[in-house]
């Protein structure tokens, strides 16, 4: 760790930057679970007792992969699942886009239908996209400055 | 250490691992799983927070409304408790319906030990969101058709249950008629809910709701609105009923 590589500082700035993510859409999500059951409602997929399971547990996945990406723990593994988390949320996005629903990702809190002139899919999926580069960097080289895989030799779990 | 020659490293010790393991020999597992049990138990956790908030809220049981309602105008007054509670509500509204999952078996009791009176004032603002246009104001004005008809707290309750998605079409008028036959609504239900009878009634509540800025939040009138004592009540605040039973008796 002492004699930093610039891969392994860029590879931390993407695994902290993605914990930040899961950690604060994670957070915001759980503090407001009728939001959060409304959020996922309204991309209208799921039958309500389904809405209902994702609505409740997706909240606490999000900090789940936040706080191991912020300890770097079993580092690739978690990018595979958060991209994979990633994907679902963009699959999610486009259909709602495809199919004429007007609604707000709830992506950090918020969410539900929206005025058909206020959607911002676009920008949502740009950003998922963002998202979902930093999950691929950290895929491919797991290695970064300042992870607890250093101590464990765990990197390259999974 | 290029990727190819890892890769090269790791497939010549599977090969070799095989062919010991052909041979009946054993090899010790060498791969370090440490991080993929530590990834699996923080996901585990995660899972088991979820499910248990999911599991407090499955288990809670449903309370048979036993008090009655009257109607004036778009308002319906159930009970006759010390606590007056004005709700504001919108039957398309998917807010409302969290606001009935959350705390609909706790205000039913309230109203049946006959310690709270409910206000519950039927708007329709979310008009534009069904395809066509109006199922808020079709549902609001078949719940108001229920009062007379002897079934609005069981009706009332089945409107949230059955709440259809914003952007379809919503329950059709026959739909609702049927909800409302089931529980055994009396009288001229169905010509009630076919002819819009409570319409304008929902519309001249809607606009004096929606003008009251003693409802509104940062400028906007939303449903549910819940107000005590004139005071607009934070939903998020789950002992916001216990507090205004408690606060008044």
């Amino acid at each position: 760790m002492n004699r930093a590589r610039l891969p392994d500082v860029i590879g931390a700035l993407a695994r902290f930057g993605l914990a930040a993510v899961f950690l604060v859409s994670g957070l915001l999500k759980a503090v407001d679970p009728d939001q959060t059951y409304v959020a996922v409602r309204a991309y209208d997929v799921l039958p309500d007792a389904g809405v209902e399971v994702v609505a409740a547990l997706l909240p606490w996945v999000e900090i789940a992969l936040g706080l191991l990406l912020l300890a770097g723990v079993g580092t690739r593994l978690v990018a595979v699942l958060s991209a994979a988390l990633l994907l679902v949320f963009v699959a999610g996005v486009t259909q709602a886009w495809a199919r004429g629903l007007s609604i707000d990702c709830g992506c950090f809190g918020g969410g539900g239908a929206v005025d058909p002139g206020e959607t911002t899919y676009g920008q949502e999926l740009l950003r998922d996209a963002g998202f979902l580069l930093m999950a691929g960097w950290l895929i491919a080289r797991p290695r970064t400055v300042l992870a607890l895989d250093d101590r464990l030799g765990t990197r390259r779990m999974g | 250490m290029g990727g190819a020659s890892r890769n090269e490293r790791r497939r010549k010790q599977e090969e070799a691992e095989r062919r010991l393991a052909a041979a009946g020999i054993r090899v010790p597992q060498k791969r370090d799983r440490t991080g993929a049990i530590v990834v699996g138990v923080v996901l585990a956790v995660a899972v088991a927070v979820g499910g248990a908030f999911l599991l407090a809220r499955a288990l809670g049981h449903e309370v048979e409304p036993t008090y009655t309602a009257t109607a004036d105008g778009a308002v319906v007054t159930a009970g006759s408790g010390p606590v007056v509670i004005d709700v504001y509500e919108d039957y398309l509204c998917p807010s409302c319906e969290r606001f009935e999952a959350r705390y609909g078996n706790e205000l039913t009791t309230a109203l049946n030990e006959n310690k709270v009176t409910v206000r519950f004032h039927t708007v329709a603002i979310l008009d534009r969101l069904s395809e066509p246009a109006g199922y808020s104001t079709r549902a609001a004005n078949a719940a108001l058709c229920a009062v007379p008809a002897g079934v609005f707290p069981q009706y009332h309750k089945k409107l949230f249950d059955e709440q259809p998605a914003e952007g379809s079409a919503g329950l059709s008028d026959d739909e609702l008629i049927a909800l409302g036959t089931e529980l055994g609504a009396q009288g001229d239900f169905a010509a009630c809910v076919q002819g819009g009878t409570h319409a304008d009634a929902v519309a001249k509540e809607t606009e004096a709701a929606t003008g009251d800025t003693a409802l509104q939040t940062n400028g906007r009138f939303g449903t549910p609105t819940v107000v005590v004592g004139g005071r607009k009540v934070d939903l998020n605040d789950t002992s916001w009923l216990q507090d205004a039973i408690g606060g008044q008796s």
